[in-house]
Parts: C-alpha cells; structure tokens; sequence
C-alpha cells in the first residue's frame, strides 16, 4: 500500500545534498515544509543498533515532528523577541524558549556548545572550535552515557 | 577508531562530517523563518542551536523507540513506535497529532499547520 497521495517527490527520498532554494516543482513544496528525509535517516541510524532497520512511515514521523519541533521552538522565541522589541533572533533566546517549553534536559549541552561557538567565532578557526565543541557537547549529558551503557547492557539481556 | 578531527583536517571531510551529523542549515532555516514575523531575523548563532536541538531530538526519541523494538524483538521501527516514544517521553502534544494523521491521509495531505500549534 502506497504512502504517498499522488506526489512525485522521487528526488525527496535520494542521499543528494540539496540547497538550492528555488525549485519549480512540487519538490519545492516539499523541501519547504519538511527537512530532507535522507539526512533524518542518518541521524536515526545512530541511534539504532546495527541489525536495526527503520520502516519509511517511521522516517517520515520524525520528518514532521521535527518541523513542529522546530516550529514550536522558534515561535516561543519570537514571542520573547517582540516582547523586548529586539527583531534578531539568537542562540540564547532559542535556549530560553526551550527552557519555557520544558526542555531543560538540552539546555546544558548546548550553552556549552554555544559558549564554544563564540569562542571560535573568528572564521579562521571556525571550524575547529566548532568540531571541538561538538565533540564536547557530545560527551557533556551524563543521561547520553548512561544510555549508552544500557544500550550495550541490554545486549546481554535477552529475555524481555 | 574514528579518524580524529586534527588541526590540519581538510574541510571536505569536516563538511562531511557536519552532513552526517546534522540537518542542512538552510532547511533549518527556512523553516524557523516560516514561523516568524516578516520583519523578523535569525542570526546563524540561532540556526546552529537549533541544528544541534534538532539531532538531538531525533536521536532521543529514536533510542527511545528502538529500545521497545528490542524488547519485543522486532528488527524495524515504524512509525507506531516512533508515536510511542513521543508519548513516552513526554510530548504528548505531538503524539497525538501524528496519530490524527496516521488515520487520515486526506487530512495529511492539507497540513494545517495552525491546527497542530
């Protein structure tokens, strides 16, 4: 049974790296709502075990819960933005709205991400603050870890 | 081991990297701007945050998921488990309209945004 209702986005689901922002197609539309599927994809494989697999229905879930999510967050920025006539959003507005909305568990990897950030914000070592930062926010969430360790725990475990 | 990012790594494999580990800022961007007042403006500090919240929140509610699938031994998750890991987790809100439009596919096919705020 067919997903899609009549729409051709065989471009949508492809590895390519789009950013062209100005396509004809319903492919635009696509983009415009939704961030690409492919990448989605490869996010979630991370956080599955090998063998695992992921059904496109389940893939195209995350795809619009992700927009919702993004929708969500930056609206409640916003708010605060115009509150205090400010037209510019920025890192820690965003890390605000989230604490608002009830997201305190990312606040910390990213105010360590994002003090980083502005260290390395001359262009020349961008990059490398960036990747270092990154790597840092990584390991920062004492929760990630210990997921991490029940994950291969619950190798062993097998009878559910 | 992963290759480790040295001081002297080409920007192909850091912009490789960056691909493999986050959502296309200009994606991210565009939509942020959908949300917003027309004169409104998002410096890149804001998209970068919001780059990392999103694959943060991707890979959280995926674990989430395939760990139900682990204890029930199933090796693909679909799109059930990903609802219940929403709703495990917390965002019931976002539960429950992924279920709406599981039932309706008519629906689905005119998003309406503004229903889902």
């Amino acid at each position: 049974m067919s997903d899609a209702p009549a729409s051709p986005c065989g471009g949508g689901g492809g590895g390519s790296h789009e950013s062209g922002e100005h396509s004809p197609r319903s492919n635009f539309r696509e983009q415009d709502r939704f961030l690409p599927i492919a990448n989605i994809s490869r996010i979630m494989k991370k956080a599955l075990p090998p063998n695992g697999k992921i059904a496109k229905d389940a893939k195209e879930t995350v795809q619009e819960c992700v927009s919702e999510f993004i929708s969500f967050v930056t609206s409640e920025a916003s708010d605060k933005c115009q509150r205090e006539k400010r037209k510019t959003i920025n890192g820690d507005d965003l890390l605000w709205a989230m604490t608002t909305l009830g997201f305190e568990e990312y606040i910390d990897p990213l105010k360590v991400y994002l003090a980083a950030y502005r260290e390395g914000d001359s262009k020349g070592s961008a990059k490398g603050g960036d990747a270092s930062a990154k790597r840092d926010v990584y390991q920062s969430p004492n929760g990630q870890v210990a997921h991490q360790g029940s994950f291969s725990q619950g190798v062993n475990y097998t009878n559910s | 081991m992963e290759d480790s990012i040295g001081g002297s790594s080409s920007n192909d494999n850091n912009i490789i990297k960056e691909q493999d580990r986050l959502l296309p800022i200009a994606n991210v961007g565009r939509l942020m701007k959908q949300i917003l007042p027309q004169n409104a403006k998002i410096s890149k500090e804001a998209k970068e945050t919001m780059q990392e919240c999103v694959s943060e929140f991707i890979s959280f509610v995926t674990s989430e998921a395939s760990e139900k699938c682990r204890k029930e031994r199933r090796k693909t998750v679909n799109g059930d488990d990903i609802c219940w890991a929403l709703a495990t987790l917390g965002f019931d809100d976002y539960a429950e309209p992924m279920r709406r439009k599981s039932r309706t596919k008519i629906q689905e096919a005119s998003t309406n945004q503004n229903d889902l705020c």
